[in-house]
């Protein structure tokens, strides 16, 4: 620190000044000397087990006073090495491990893993069992953020969105139960399709989801928007500019808040996303507020995005036929797609037998927590749960 | 999906091209996607997926180096090589010339079993599937 003062006098003449009552403090008594405090940067270890870090990450944040100079994640608590353990089971036997990935948004872990799958062997997708994994992102897309908005408000102090978020959260955990038969790890996407058809009763009960939802979004704006303690929390805080977020290859909503008007949904259309109408929302001021924002407005889109594929989802097949004992041709691929922290992308290596030789995950949180030390320097610890938490970090997205 | 586009060049020219591939504008490669290493027991092979946003065009580069190889750190280039190299480092066993924060990543701190991503490594409890 640059201005590191020194006491001026040794120990012992202070000893002695104090003794003869000299040093005041306050400085209030002209005829006093005034004590210089020493000040000198200390190190705060956050996590853990801090429940803002949601899951288990350590910040270890080097702190002058209460402004945070820097600051070192330690990551790795949660790792299970994904990648090693791919290279030991088959293709089929790997799908409900993609779930473990990101448990919170688990269908994108198995849509990108089956996708680039399905691009490596050539496999055709029935036109129903993509508007089913529409379908099931898209949900699985609004119970995530929900989630996050959840935490997000209850780190900023706010109880009642969390209620809120999880009241809604439980209908749509009930739709993905009703078609998946799992709450959270679906193991639901084949190569080739989908595990199971959708129950008869399933698209009367998601249109009335549909219906439902809409005005309860205007309800958690209602609570947070507008509201003066959350503004002074969130607005103009962390702010994370446009090249810095390339740099660091953040993607997803963090992106987005940055005012790049990026999707994968729309700009490289996997899936059958090139036959609905849904909007792309952008941020302005690339701050914590604005982070809020995107997803928010992300929630309105998703469910714009099932209340279309609802209304025309087509008879037919809901799987290609695969081969029981399933070995891709040799070869390599990349495919990704827009999960709901950004852009999740398998990279899978195959000789031609059942198991893969290489499978590389390149997943969202890993790159948006990187940028952490670069928007948090400057701010005060408190505002540090704040941007953490409007990154939407997912620990075992991250250590995989 | 895009057709996408990879070519081989030499492990020390690796900071050159990169660097050339973000700057040159025609080329504008902003985003460094994905950073693999897959290890083809006699030799390691680096894959950089990368990606412009200004031309929405996508390439790859490949190298690949000795197992126990040097090859300079891209970190200067982009930032968020920075954990991939680190990860990278730790699991497969190579070493990031000028990299600006050599540490380990995800292993436990006192790990000492070795680089578990090679193809011959051998743990403990660790059974591996015969291949069909």
């Amino acid at each position: 620190m640059s201005n590191y003062q020194k006491n001026e006098f040794p120990s012992d003449e202070r000893d002695k000044r104090k003794a003869e009552n000299l040093i005041d403090p306050l400085g209030k008594n002209p005829d006093t000397v005034v004590e210089k405090i020493d000040t000198e940067e200390f190190i705060v270890n956050m996590g853990p087990q801090h429940p803002s870090t949601h899951g288990v990450c350590r910040l270890l944040l080097k702190m002058d006073g209460e402004v945070i100079v820097d600051v070192v994640p330690y990551v790795g608590y949660l790792h299970r090495s994904m990648e090693k353990i791919a290279e030991n089971r088959t293709y089929l036997q790997y799908i409900p491990l993609t779930d473990r990935i990101d448990y919170v948004s688990a269908m994108f872990c198995n849509h990108v893993f089956c996708m680039a799958v399905e691009k490596l062997a050539q496999i055709e997708v029935p036109e129903r069992a993509e508007y089913i994994r529409v379908i099931m992102d898209e949900l699985n897309r609004i119970a995530s953020h929900l989630i996050w908005l959840a935490t997000f408000a209850l780190d900023l102090g706010a109880i009642t969105p969390f209620l809120y978020c999880f009241r809604e959260r439980e209908k749509v955990l009930d739709l993905l139960e009703m078609v998946c038969g799992q709450r959270m790890t679906f193991n639901y996407m084949r190569f080739g399709g989908v595990s199971r058809d959708l129950p008869p009763e399933f698209i009367p009960k998601a249109k009335e989801f549909v219906q439902y939802f809409k005005p309860r979004v205007d309800e958690y704006e209602y609570i947070l928007t507008e509201n003066p303690i959350f503004l002074g929390r969130t607005k103009g805080v962390g702010i994370l500019d446009k090249k810095t977020a390339i740099d660091y290859s953040v993607t997803g909503p963090n992106l987005r808040a940055t005012g790049l008007k990026w999707d994968l949904r729309k700009e490289e259309p996997y899936s059958i996303y090139d036959k609905f109408e849904f909007d792309i929302p952008t941020g302005t001021n690339s701050d914590t507020w604005d982070r809020y924002m995107v997803r928010i407005q992300e929630m309105r889109q998703a469910n714009r995005i099932v209340e279309q594929a609802l209304e025309s989802v087509p008879e037919g097949e809901i799987k290609t036929k695969t081969p029981t004992v399933f070995r891709p041709p040799k070869g390599e691929v990349y495919a990704r797609i827009e999960s709901t922290r950004g852009e999740m992308g398998f990279y899978i290596i195959s000789d031609g037998t059942t198991i893969p030789y290489r499978v590389k995950l390149r997943t969202a949180s890993f790159s948006n927590l990187a940028v952490l030390p670069e928007m948090s320097r400057g701010w005060k610890i408190a505002d540090i749960v704040a941007i953490f938490a409007s990154l939407d970090v997912i620990m075992p997205d991250v250590d995989r | 999906m895009g057709v996408d586009v990879a070519f081989k060049i030499e492990n020390d020219l690796i900071s050159e091209v990169c660097r050339f591939a973000k700057e040159t504008p025609e080329l504008g490669f902003d985003l460094l996607a994905c950073l693999s290493c897959v290890d083809y027991v006699d030799h390691m092979e680096l894959v950089y997926n990368l990606f412009s946003f200004a031309h929405k065009h996508k390439i790859a580069i490949k190298t690949s180096l000795p197992r126990d190889g040097e090859i300079d750190s891209v970190t200067p280039v982009w930032n968020a090589a920075n954990w991939h190299e680190r990860e990278i480092a730790e699991l497969f066993g190579m070493t990031f010339r000028n990299h600006p924060d050599p540490r380990p990543i995800l292993l436990p701190e006192d790990w000492d079993e070795g680089y578990p991503m090679r193809k011959d490594w051998e743990g403990k409890d660790f059974v591996k599937l015969p291949k069909k």
